[in-house]
């Protein structure tokens, strides 16, 4: 953590999961919504109860075809990558499963993990240097970092410097031919400029986002910390295993000590 | 002849306009490898867009 991460809203961010992690329990949900605003925190705090409650895991989130799945939907579940927010919009109403009774909106997990697949054969059209991968958001760097170093990607974590893919003059420029990002909202700069530079977008959509000059979605939690480790590693293994690659990574390889 | 068939294939995949200006992607389709335009408008508005060949809905 540099001095600079200390400064502005990555250090408000820090104040605030510092409260969740001293009360949370071993399961998934809780420990793993990073709270950046009110609603977001209070959906924390709910799914925090909701796992004191029991350990049983809520199994209707997908529909009724059977789907072969990446990995088991216990660790889909255990991640949260199903973990919708209390709000939806048009755009990724057809990514939604159903709302459940605290009003949280659940993702289908089945089309979490064809989106996965669908992403993998999207990147593997290109070439590993020319993919470009952004993560303003806090739990989102350390496994678009290990991404990009999994697939020989490039990454830029943090703080989005505006003409990174616009403007020649900067030291930083760099032309990639596809951008992936995760979270429109977060990285609003970077898909920005991508559609200035007239490159495709792959983005990390929960149900809160809207698809706006996104070329193709990846429906899933891109709150928690544990959800978006999962997510990235299956990114990454499905895009080397599409190379002909042997993946060599582990989930654990994903998942950052934040 | 190759003229008007490039025109052809530079038409936005979801609305079918020729594609004019800045800010239209081409890339192939995610699950075909077919190539897809889509033009500024439609990538804004997020309009849906179905693959020709493979019938590949997206974004």
């Amino acid at each position: 953590m540099t001095a600079q991460d200390d400064e502005g809203l990555d250090a408000a961010e820090e104040e605030i999961e510092a409260e969740p992690a001293e009360g949370a329990g071993p399961a998934a949900e809780a420990d793993d919504v990073e709270p950046v605003t009110d609603e977001e925190s209070a959906e924390a705090e709910e799914a925090e109860a909701e796992t004191d409650a029991g350990p049983a895991l809520d199994d209707d989130v997908m529909g009724d075809e059977e789907a072969d799945l990446l990995i088991p939907v216990e660790d889909y579940l255990g991640a949260g990558v199903h973990i919708g927010t209390q709000q939806k919009t048009k755009d990724m109403e057809r990514f939604i499963h159903r709302v459940r009774t605290d009003g949280l909106y659940v993702l289908d997990v089945a089309k979490t993990d064809s989106r996965i697949r669908t992403a993998a054969d999207f990147l593997a059209n290109y070439s590993p240097e020319q993919i470009l991968v952004t993560s303003s958001r806090q739990y989102g760097r350390f496994p678009a970092e290990k991404f990009a170093e999994a697939v020989g990607a490039r990454a830029r974590t943090g703080r989005f410097i505006p003409g990174t893919l616009t403007n020649p003059k900067y030291d930083g420029y760099i032309e990639p031919d596809v951008l992936v990002v995760t979270d429109p909202i977060g990285d609003a700069q970077a898909v920005k400029e991508a559609i200035t530079v007239g490159i495709p977008v792959i983005a990390m959509c929960d149900s809160n986002n809207q698809t706006s000059n996104v070329d193709l979605v990846v429906p899933t939690n891109n709150k928690g910390r544990k959800a978006l480790s999962v997510v990235y590693w299956l990114l990454a293994n499905e895009t080397l295993d599409r190379r002909g690659a042997e993946p060599a990574y582990s989930l654990d390889d994903f998942e950052s000590g934040i | 002849m190759s003229e008007s068939r490039t025109t052809e294939q530079r038409r936005c995949i979801s609305c079918g306009l020729n594609i004019a200006g800045t800010n239209a992607a081409r890339f192939k389709c995610p699950d075909c490898g077919d190539v897809i335009f889509r033009c500024a408008k439609c990538r804004k508005q997020s309009n849906l867009y179905e693959c020709d060949d493979c019938g590949f809905e997206g974004p």
